[in-house]
């Protein structure tokens, strides 16, 4: 079965059913509402990021679900979902993007409820901040610098100890 | 974007329509609508355009909580209206569970609805305040069932279960009614039950209070009442039966809508009313089955009863006395039959072993072979086998007919099948395992075994050897060692035999070579026999060997004493036997006789009459025992006695015995040797009086044993060692064993302890 996606800015994507159902969210209302020739509205996500999501989804086709909340087998999982330095080959290749279109793929992961995409956005972010000085990153994310001299003082002594020496 | 008016407004139509017209249908854009401002309110405006950062440091914050009791009230809302509409229409009975149980099955789906649209709420906020803590926030599925519980729930629980109490009266008085109602509303209530610590984990608690235990009582009250009507107007057995399929019935009950944790508590609650409230009721019923012999009844009413505690009691006790009755009649009526005991001995075990194996056969079948009624079983056997009408004079004299008994069947004489002998034994063994006075059954098994042997009278060596081999298995070594040896002297006296003649056969060779004389050595068959193994006495009578005997005699005699010496070999003549040919007929007759009337006949070589006096003298036998024999001469009428001499009477002096020459017999071998009646009543007591000594030896051997090991010992202790040390024996009696301690006394074995009461201590 088919289902048929449309995006904020009005394209339709066609996918199978258990592409769809790669996010939580689809897979939830599929399974209340039931099969229909309807297309599905998502009007948080654009046709571009939406288009990287698919094509994610289709990459990851095979992939075992994520464990349920209650699944006793979530704590490993957990434990290996949270490595930032263990990104698959494909998936570091999928994330050569425009900063900006990381930060659209991370929401749209966060609102369609897909896991693995949402945690392997954050791994990427993480490995960009990785190991570069607080003024690189301000102008890498474009963000502004609200402490006072004292304020940054005071926080550069508190983590000393896990400065690089 | 975050202003929860605007944000509950879009949502509460359609939360509305899941809750009340879920039925209509739901379209993929009104769904995605409703989750879409649910995430746009929880992330707090930051729809798109990701780049532009969302600011502050509330970036972390996530909002729900206005939304999560926006939610929880309208929820509320809508079950107290439920429960109004409930109360107008004014719902008992069905109506009401159906009331409650499509209304329930709508509000399950349409919140698991919900938990979905509100999934975003889950994941962040929820899950956060659950993280932090907080009681009293659960996921959104489980809030709508606390919901439910506290405005619904808690306001018809009591209607509710009254209805379902009903409907499953009506079942139980076998009308058709709605199973899937209770079954709907027994998952309810376990749904309900929610660990407020732990949401995600369920409690049985709702189901226990507010269904389990009252269900449970309104069973006992049914089943107290019903049984009592059943068994005023039905018989016991009818009346089993009914517990029977009621039993069934709860069972299924619990399959078809009672959780499953329920069988065990109901179950229990209908074995205490049905059967454990009524077991003065049932038990006495059960010797009426057993007088009617009504297996299956026998059966169900064991089944029954032994599911209450202490049921089968009483059971196993009346059983225990029937089948000791039964026993007990089986020999009476025999006993009534023939007053032969001996005679009768076969009859006997027969009629034990056919009850033993009808009652065991019933413990099987009806009592699943349970350890209480194989025990009573046992008892009851052991009891009749040991105390009975024919066996009056005291536990004795069972184990002798049982000997008896094995005799016939290993005897030469008996018609019975190899396979059938085989079959027989083992049933004997299993009487004899009931029997106490096992030392009384060696004795005579051992008496009647060396007559076998040494008369050939045994059937098969096979037969032989099994039963001594069963008997081994069932009493050890020890109890079977002397009928073992007994073999072995069978084996070794062949042997013998054999040497004795080649001998005999090389000196005749040598005689032939030289003088060339012949022999006077008659055909001799000789048996040597261990005194401690046999349990033969010496013989009574003085004995003077016939002149056509003496040389042959002698002649074994000089041999074994070369072969062994320093043995002494004790001559049984009294056991001996021979065979005569005549030559003073016109038919040659062959006589079987004994040792002593051939001594007695061989007189007649030399003349045809002979006195009282000259036949004692000649033979040298005692008057008793040379009355006997020549008296049976005189009834086979190989020996005659004149008219005077009878007047006399036999044996007294100057009576005279003349040949019998007109002898006339059909057949060509006569056996002249019958073996006198009154002796073998003799032989009896004399072997019971020959186990009482043993018995004392015995009890007094297992005193010192026992004295030796522990030193000092109270007198009590002392009685219950011994019982139990002989016990695998025979049962010795208290009297005995004091009779015996009295006299280790008197031999200073042990000593009476000086100031203290009833304490012996082992003298060194």
């Amino acid at each position: 079965m088919k289902v048929t996606l449309t995006s904020s800015d009005n394209q339709t994507f066609t996918v199978d059913r258990d592409i769809a159902e790669k996010s939580m969210l689809l897979k939830n209302m599929l399974e209340d509402v039931g099969e229909s020739a309807a297309p599905i509205p998502l009007p948080n996500v654009q046709a571009d990021t939406l288009k990287r999501v698919i094509e994610y989804c289709e990459h990851h086709r095979s992939d075992a679900p994520v464990p349920a909340d209650d699944d006793k087998s979530k704590d490993a999982f957990d434990s290996v979902r949270k490595r930032a330095d263990d990104i698959e080959e494909w998936d570091a290749h999928f994330m050569k993007m425009e900063t900006d279109a990381i930060f659209e793929t991370i929401l749209a992961a966060n609102y369609l409820d897909i896991k693995p995409l949402l945690d392997l956005g954050c791994k990427t972010v993480a490995n960009m901040i990785k190991g570069k000085r607080a003024e690189d990153i301000r102008e890498m994310f474009n963000i502004q610098n609200d402490f006072t001299p004292e304020e940054e003082e005071q926080i550069r002594r508190e983590n000393e100890w896990a400065a690089d020496a | 974007m975050g202003d929860i008016e605007a944000t509950w407004a879009i949502l509460h139509p359609g939360v509305d329509q899941i809750l009340n017209r879920l039925l209509d249908g739901m379209s993929y854009t009104n769904w995605i609508n409703m989750y879409t401002t649910v995430y746009n309110y929880c992330a707090m405006g930051s729809t798109s355009g990701g780049a532009e950062h969302s600011g502050s440091t509330s970036t972390a914050m996530v909002m729900g909580a206005q939304l999560y009791k926006n939610l929880r009230s309208h929820l509320n809302a809508h079950l107290n209206d439920l429960v109004l509409t409930a109360q107008r229409d004014n719902l008992t009975g069905v109506s009401l569970l159906q009331f409650y149980t499509q209304n329930w099955n709508s509000y399950t789906t349409a919140t698991t609805y919900l938990n979905h649209i509100f999934h975003y709420l889950n994941r962040h906020w929820v899950k956060r305040e659950i993280d932090e803590g907080r009681k009293e926030v659960y996921d959104i599925y489980t809030m709508s069932l606390v919901a439910w519980r506290n405005n619904l729930f808690a306001k018809v629980h009591r209607p509710v279960l009254k209805a379902s109490l009903k409907l499953i009266e009506q079942q139980r008085d076998h009308n058709h009614i709605d199973t899937a109602l209770i079954k709907l509303v027994t998952e309810s209530f376990v749904s309900l039950g929610i660990d407020e610590s732990m949401s995600s984990r369920s409690t049985m608690d709702v189901y226990n209070q507010y269904f389990d235990q009252p269900f449970l009582e309104a069973t006992r009250d049914y089943y107290y009442v019903e049984s009592r009507r059943f068994l005023a107007t039905h018989s016991v057995p009818e009346y089993l039966k009914h517990i029977e399929s009621r039993l069934a019935e709860e069972s299924a009950r619990v399959q078809v809508y009672l959780h499953p944790r329920t069988a065990g508590p109901l179950i229990k609650t209908c074995e205490a009313t049905l059967i454990g409230a009524h077991v003065g009721v049932l038990q006495p019923e059960f010797q009426t089955l057993l007088d009617g012999e009504r297996l299956d009844d026998l059966y169900r009413m064991y089944k029954i009863l032994s599911r209450v505690p202490g049921g089968l009691n009483s059971l196993r006790t009346t059983f225990e006395e029937h089948v000791k009755r039964q026993g007990l009649a089986a020999v009476e009526k025999i006993a009534q039959e023939s007053s032969d005991a001996a005679a009768s001995a076969g009859a006997v075990d027969a009629a034990l072993l056919a009850i033993h194996r009808q009652f065991s056969e019933m413990v099987q079948t009806c009592m699943e072979g349970e350890p209480g009624f194989v025990a009573a079983l046992d008892k009851a056997c052991r009891d009749f086998v040991n105390r009975n009408d024919v066996c009056k004079s005291g536990s004795s004299k069972s184990p002798e007919l049982l000997a008896a008994f094995c005799d016939q069947m290993l005897r030469k004489s008996s018609k019975t099948e190899a396979g059938e002998i085989e079959e027989t034994l083992n049933h004997v063994m299993t009487v004899f395992k009931y029997v106490e006075d096992k030392d009384v059954f060696q004795k005579f098994y051992s008496k009647a075994l060396a007559k076998r042997l040494v008369n050939g009278l045994s059937a098969s060596d096979d037969a032989e050897a099994s039963m001594i081999a069963k008997l081994k298995e069932a009493c050890g070594f020890e109890y079977t060692n002397k009928l073992q040896k007994m073999f072995q002297d069978m084996g070794l006296s062949k042997d013998l035999n054999d040497a004795f003649r080649e001998q005999v056969r090389q000196h005749q060779e040598d005689q032939m070579t030289g003088i060339g004389g012949n022999s006077d050595l008659v055909d001799l068959n000789i048996l040597v026999l261990g005194t401690a193994s046999w349990p033969f006495t010496p013989p009574v009578t003085g004995f003077s060997y016939p002149d056509d005997l003496v040389k042959t005699y002698e002649r074994f005699s000089r041999f074994f004493t070369n072969k062994h010496s320093g043995r002494k070999l004790n001559w049984l003549t009294h056991l001996s036997k021979g065979d005569l040919k005549t030559n003073c007929y016109k038919q040659k007759y062959t006589f079987l006789v004994s040792m002593y009337q051939m001594a007695v006949l061989l007189q007649y070589n030399n003349g045809t009459a002979f006195s009282w006096e000259e036949l004692m003298q000649s033979t040298e036998i005692s008057p008793d025992v040379l009355k006997a024999q020549i008296g049976n001469l005189l009834k086979a009428r190989v020996l005659t006695v004149t008219s005077a001499s009878l007047l006399r009477g036999l044996g007294e002096p100057g009576s005279t015995y003349t040949l019998n020459l007109d002898f006339k017999s059909k057949k060509i071998r006569v056996n002249l040797n019958m073996v006198i009646r009154n002796e073998m009543r003799q032989e009896a007591d004399e072997t019971h009086k020959h186990v009482e000594e043993d018995r004392k030896h015995l009890i007094q051997a297992a005193i010192v044993r026992i004295m030796k090991t522990r030193r000092q010992m109270k007198y009590q202790d002392l009685m219950s060692e011994v019982l139990t040390q002989l016990s695998t024996r025979f049962r010795p009696k208290v009297p005995d064993i004091k009779k015996c301690i009295d006299i280790l006394l008197e031999k200073e074995y042990i000593e009476r302890r000086e100031g203290e009461k009833d304490v012996f201590a082992y003298v060194a």
